[in-house]
């Protein structure tokens, strides 16, 4: 089974089984990582954004323009910013980085 | 009868001064003034207060002026942020650009001819860090593809930035190939296109730019507005230069001014519009300008390649006169030496230097701007006093 690693804020690795076929986000959720993931993984919100790793971004298929959208919204968005619910694990990303950005903007919550 | 008749008792003679400085401003048309005027006072609403009637008006208005906007550059509205005027927008463009790409691939490519607020950008990356690589122009002031081509195979690079057309001496870059080169190479293109925007057609999609400054005070709109076009498809990701409360997709806080978006829209609208026939008529007024000066003096030099150059633009140069004591003789002619943004400085002009003109001709030089309210009649008066003082002058020198 591919492991992939979550980088918590405050610097600590976990590193964790990550069954194929499932989103980044959900993997998150099985494994009580605090990723938001507000809207549950339907391109509504931009909550369960992960930068990922530059050398994994290259490797990982492309962000569709509806992901896009929703990272346009996205609280400290980089250059290898994705959503955790669009990126789903295959054999491909067994090793795959990704670290949690530092805040998020939930606009039911911030208004 | 209106004062202006008075003046001439009907006739058809100029207005004095005659304005002859376009590529500095324009006025503001009375079409677009007419537009612009109901935001300011019965429909005055914030455009992002959604809760009532009033905002959602104003919010109505300014996405149609985007809308009006997009379409002059073959764009999607969703693509024009709104922006104080070019010099905002070549900021947010080129920082925005370098600052958001991080410790990766930090290069920028631009030319010695462009904006004060291009070079300025450019240089402030360099303190932080970015390569900065200004190239030079050819003698007729026009991009060398060849030499762009090797510089961005040299090492990668974020961004080219290079203007559409030039402030000075007006000549028209070749957009296509250049965004060919870059997409080609999955470089970054911005185009300063203050000057060129509804003047010469523009078409983001075709000439694959991914930044594009627009300035309304250039298309006969008012100061104080302009836009960036930001690329979607791919997306181009910027960091925004203010923090608020994230305005324009968060990429340019701070409350709209319905008015100015209003009337940056009409301008587009009329420029798209009226563009075509526009052109030719300017054209047609330039090369008279242009047929009836050289024919009236000996040694008269066209800076700026002749063919690709704005429809309302002459950059001319006199040798052996001096362009102070030239624009001294013209007081009926609104004129300048150079840019607006350095003219008020005494050393040549940059742009004129950058040709390979020696100081004593690019200090012999003057720019001439010639737009939609200037008239045949205009063009004439103004050949005419030209004519005359350049001979003074000429006169007047020992031994010219």
């Amino acid at each position: 089974m591919p492991k992939i690693t979550f980088i918590k804020t405050d610097g600590t690795r976990v590193d964790i089984d990550a069954p194929t076929g499932l989103s980044v986000l959900e993997i998150a959720h099985r494994n009580n990582i605090d990723l938001e993931g507000a809207c549950e993984g339907s391109l509504a919100c931009s909550t369960c954004h992960v930068v990922v790793d530059p050398e994994w971004y290259e490797i990982l298929p492309g962000a569709k323009e509806d992901e896009e959208d929703m990272l346009d919204l996205a609280f400290g968005l980089t250059h290898t910013s994705r959503l955790g619910c669009q990126i789903i694990v295959t054999e491909e990303l067994d090793g795959l980085i990704v670290s949690l950005p530092p805040g998020t903007r939930n606009m039911m919550q911030d208004k | 009868m209106n004062d202006v008749a008075k003046q001439t008792d009907g006739r058809n003679q100029p207005t004095l001064p005659i304005y002859l400085d376009y590529q500095a401003t324009t006025p503001t048309d009375p079409r677009v003034v007419a537009a612009m005027l109901p935001y300011f006072t019965e429909k005055f609403g914030n455009p992002h207060s959604t809760s009532h009637s009033h905002g959602r008006e104003a919010a109505a208005a300014v996405e149609a002026a985007r809308h009006q906007v997009a379409r002059l550059i073959g764009a999607d509205e969703r693509e024009i942020v709104f922006t104080s005027g070019a010099t905002e927008s070549n900021n947010l463009a080129i920082k925005g650009a370098l600052r958001f790409k991080g410790e990766t691939r930090r290069r920028v490519v631009t030319y010695v001819t462009e904006h004060k607020c291009v070079l300025e950008s450019a240089r402030r990356l360099g303190e932080e860090g970015v390569e900065v690589v200004l190239l030079p122009v050819s003698p007729d002031g026009l991009v060398d593809l060849d030499l762009l081509a090797r510089t961005l195979d040299e090492r990668p690079t974020t961004l080219v930035s290079v203007m559409a057309a030039n402030n000075e001496i007006g000549v028209v870059q070749p957009l296509a190939e250049i965004g060919a080169l870059c997409r080609a190479r999955g470089v970054l293109f911005h185009s300063d296109a203050a000057q060129a925007v509804g003047k010469v057609p523009i078409d983001v999609e075709a000439m694959k730019i991914d930044l594009l400054s627009i300035s309304g005070h250039k298309i006969y709109g008012p100061k104080g507005i302009g836009a960036l076009y930001l690329r979607r498809r791919p997306r181009v990701r910027l960091e925004p230069l203010f923090d608020g409360g994230a305005q324009e997709r968060g990429i340019r806080s701070g409350t709209l001014a319905p008015p100015l978006c209003v009337a940056l829209g009409e301008a587009c609208a009329i420029a798209g519009a009226e563009m075509a026939a526009e052109a030719a008529r300017l054209r047609q007024l330039r090369d008279r300008f242009y047929r009836g000066l050289t024919r009236a003096v000996p040694e008269v030099v066209l800076n700026g390649d002749p063919e690709h150059r704005l429809p309302g633009n002459l950059n001319i140069g006199f040798p052996g006169i001096d362009g102070q004591a030239l624009l001294a003789e013209l007081p009926e002619l609104s004129l300048s030496l150079g840019s607006a943004c350095t003219s008020a400085a005494v050393e040549p002009s940059y742009v004129l230097k950058a040709l390979g003109l020696p100081d004593a001709l690019a200090n012999g030089s003057i720019r001439i701007g010639l737009g939609r309210f200037t008239s045949e009649a205009d063009v004439d008066f103004a050949v005419d006093r030209l004519t005359s003082a350049v001979r003074r002058l000429r006169g007047a020198a020992p031994s010219a």
